[in-house]
């Protein structure tokens, strides 16, 4: 048995979802009985008087206004609009939305579907909760990531800003060191040469020189952790530099009980290097072995060739490194404990600036030790060659001979370092006058007619260099010796001097041995 | 022609590349069509044809709705409509040599406005459509919302966007002058993240720019629809009584966008209005 075929308006009327048409201007001309039912009210309430819009919440109202109008009028038609419907008696209704605009001529209808979709709708909220929680959570990390950039970026502010603090101190823990080291050298020319006098003076001397040591490698390594090396790189025979070293070292190594051994390569291995951070390297790695190997010690020096690197070795005899410490002995102030039982001081820099120097020539260092009491070997390897080639001989130093008396201006605004400069320069003979500022020495080069300028570059008026270039401009001014004297000894000042027109540039505190030698070379 | 010109932050080409940029027609004026909430700009499409013959017009997509570059999208930038009025200005920087004729639509009208308070010399006039500033109820004034109509369209949206199925695509295409409109036009009506779409609604339908109604120097045309249930016609009326030199033009239209469903009248207002600022 078969059941009677339904009509198509009862089809329409009776379908299993709600059904709608309305007009251009938005109103309800036909709407089926089984919206009607759903909503509570009989077709009256809504043929003629209620647009579609009506029948939406206000928020679905606004989304329908600004999301599928515009579309309806692009392509004709929307889908699957999620909406809620209001029933008569206030509860919601969630509703799925098709609709279909027909054009006639005269006008167009909108044609609505509508499906109740409560199961549908309570899942996709889970869905859309569970989303959100998803997205909460995504939020809370990402807040939290960018803390940690925040704080990330605050930390590396605090460490610039401890840079250019150390910067700033070992620059000013510099100036003093100046007057202070032209006093030794004074007393040394005056005092009588009895034990009683020349003993205190050495330790004098020579604590003077521990302090300069530590001060230039604290403004080293800041100036490296800030970048502000760059190396004057040249064709460098290493065993020239290792040679030089052990002599430097050698006074020291006695003093202690230490015996100095060195080995230098079979080869001859050449590096393309700045010769005085080399020497700095090798000097700071065999310092450090004098320091931390018990009186009467041995210490290696080596170097061998492992293509493309040379391998430089200094091995001790020393009080060893404790395994857990080696991985960060070349990280800054990492002193190892004992060591400050025994005395011995120092920053805990020499080794992170050895690394660092090591580093800018593109190499690396490592270190080892069988532990506590056994000694430790430091070894720096760094991009070098074989050469066939003989070493040239090195050009032999100019003799320092008496050259005779010279008129010499000290430029300095620290009174102390005029006065004891100028008194060094009057003991050995030379003829002086001061000047505190650039107007100063520009009225003191006329009037007193100098053949030597010692200049500094930090002067209170104008900067050093551009004294420097009014002084040439004058007459007299193409003959003097110019010695610039700075006291940050920056790759970049000496270039800066040489354009400025010096003919030397000195680092402060300026080494009265070494001016005294330059003033002798003069013609 | 785009000529160089350097954006306020970032160059040119920056700008273009984030706000999606299209340039059409020609003319010795420029107008800066900014769509609204909800759309992007093939929001246009009927209304470009009946302009591009007398004018040059610019073209965008605010950041985060249509193609404009996600990327940009910064929830400190555009949690207020300042962020969006100075992208307007870059857009200006980088398409206009002299002053611009602004259209916005919606919350674009608002943007123009701040935009305009900002830089006046940029903006010979303005034209608003729909606008309003503010759509909540407060006190006297009638924005036309509540607080919970504004958690319910944020219901709707968080609904249909997971919803959402290809078949919102529009497939109707423009030609204004024979040129072929933008690509863009052919995809997604609004292809925007659900998480920006949100926010985008929130800082809309929460805004309240009253205030920045009296440092207004730029004349203003404000085209009304008789029945708009975003804008209705009492922040229509608000609007012309507190913009000093606004003119109000009432459109016989039901709908938020009058210049897809009314797009002749629309162009016949504005180029009516337009007439004032020629040459």
């Amino acid at each position: 048995m078969t059941a009677p075929l339904p009509s198509t308006p009862d089809t329409a009327e009776r379908a299993p979802c709600g059904l709608l048409a309305a007009g251009q201007d938005g109103i309800i001309v036909r709407i089926n009985a089984t919206m009607c039912g759903w909503l509570g009210m009989p077709p009256e309430a809504f043929i003629g008087k209620k647009k579609l819009a009506d029948l939406l919440t206000v928020g679905a109202r606004v989304f329908y206004q600004t999301h599928c109008l515009p579309m309806l009028q692009v392509q004709g038609s929307v889908a699957e609009i999620q909406v809620d419907v209001p029933h008569s008696d206030g509860t919601r209704i969630p509703m799925l939305m098709n609709i279909v605009r027909r054009q006639y001529e005269d006008g167009c209808n909108d044609e609505v579907a509508f499906f109740i979709t409560k199961e549908r709708r309570s899942y996709e909220r889970e869905l859309v909760q569970a989303r959100r929680t998803a997205e909460a959570a995504l939020d809370a990390r990402r807040d939290a990531e960018s803390k940690l950039l925040e704080l990330n970026a605050a930390l590396s502010q605090a460490d610039r800003r401890k840079d250019e603090f150390l910067a700033t101190l070992a620059h000013e823990l510099r100036n003093p060191l100046a007057p202070i080291r032209n006093v030794i050298e004074l007393l040394k020319l005056q005092l009588p040469a009895t034990e009683q006098a020349t003993k205190p003076l050495a330790v004098l001397e020579r604590q003077v020189g521990h302090l300069r040591h530590l001060v230039d490698d604290l403004l080293e390594i800041s100036r490296i952790t800030m970048g502000q090396v760059e190396l004057r790189r040249t064709h460098v025979t290493l065993a020239d530099t290792m040679q030089a070293a052990c002599d430097d070292t050698r006074p020291l190594a006695e003093a202690a009980g230490h015996r100095l051994h060195l080995a230098l390569p079979d080869e001859r291995i050449t590096l393309d290097a700045d010769p005085t951070r080399l020497m700095q390297v090798i000097l700071n790695l065999l310092n450090n072995a004098v320091k931390y190997t018990p009186p009467g010690g041995d210490i290696w020096l080596s170097a061998r060739f492992e293509a493309p690197h040379a391998v430089i070795a200094v091995r001790d005899t020393g009080i060893g490194i404790p395994q857990e410490s080696l991985p960060t002995i070349f990280a800054m102030f990492s002193q190892l404990t004992p060591a400050l039982e025994r005395a011995q001081g120092g920053l805990g820099i020499g080794l992170a600036l050895v690394r660092g120097l090591v580093e800018l020539h593109g190499g690396a260092i490592s270190a080892a030790s069988d532990g506590i009491g056994q000694g430790s070997i430091f070894e720096v390897r760094l991009p070098a060659q074989v050469a066939d080639a003989p070493a040239e001989p090195a050009p032999a130093a100019a003799s320092a001979a008496w050259a005779g008396q010279r008129r010499i201006l000290v430029v300095d605004d620290n009174i102390d370092v005029t006065e004891t400069m100028t008194m060094l320069l009057e003991t050995v003979g030379h003829h002086t006058a001061t000047a505190h500022d650039g107007a100063q020495a520009l009225a003191a080069a006329r009037s007193y007619q100098p053949d030597i300028v010692i200049l500094d570059i930090g002067l209170p008026d104008q900067n050093g260099y551009e004294v420097a270039r009014q002084l040439r401009a004058t007459p007299a001014g193409g003959a003097i010796f110019l010695v610039a004297a700075t006291g940050w000894g920056q790759d970049a000042d000496r270039e800066r001097a040489r354009a400025a027109g010096f003919d030397l540039h000195m680092t402060k505190p300026i080494d009265f041995g070494t001016l005294q030698a330059a003033i002798a070379t003069l013609a | 022609m785009l000529d160089a010109g350097p954006a306020r932050h970032g160059c040119r080409m920056d700008v273009i590349k984030r706000n999606n940029i299209h340039v059409y027609g020609s003319g010795a004026t420029t107008l800066v069509l900014s769509h609204g909430f909800g759309s992007h700009q093939g929001m246009w499409q009927h209304l470009l044809p009946l302009l591009a013959d007398r004018y040059r017009i610019v073209t965008f997509d605010l950041v985060g709705s249509g193609h404009s570059d996600g990327a940009a999208y910064s929830r400190t930038k555009y949690g207020s409509l300042h962020g969006y009025a100075g992208d307007l200005l870059e857009v200006v920087a980088a398409t206009c040599d002299g002053p611009c004729i602004h259209i916005g639509h919606s919350v674009s009208s608002m943007i123009g406005l701040l935009a305009a308070n900002r830089a006046p010399e940029r903006f010979t006039a303005q034209v608003m459509v729909g606008p309003s500033p503010r759509y909540l109820n407060d006190g006297a004034y009638v924005g036309g919302f509540m607080r919970a109509d504004i958690d319910e369209l944020l219901d709707s949206m968080a609904g249909n966007y997971l919803g959402w199925s290809g078949s919102m695509a529009p497939t109707l295409m423009g030609v204004v002058n024979g040129e072929r409109l933008g690509s863009e036009l052919e995809s997604a009506f609004n292809n925007s993240d659900p998480a920006i779409a949100r926010h985008f609604a929130e800082v809309t339908f929460l805004s309240d720019h009253r205030a920045d109604l009296p440092s207004s120097t730029t004349p203003t045309l404000i085209l009304q629809s008789t029945e708009d249930p975003v804008a209705p016609v009492a922040v229509g009326d608000y609007l012309h009584a507190h913009l000093a030199g606004s003119a109000l033009r009432m459109i016989d239209n039901v709908g938020h966008y009058p210049h897809m469903s009314a797009p002749g009248k629309s162009a016949a207002l504005i180029t009516d209005y337009l007439e004032h600022f020629n040459g």
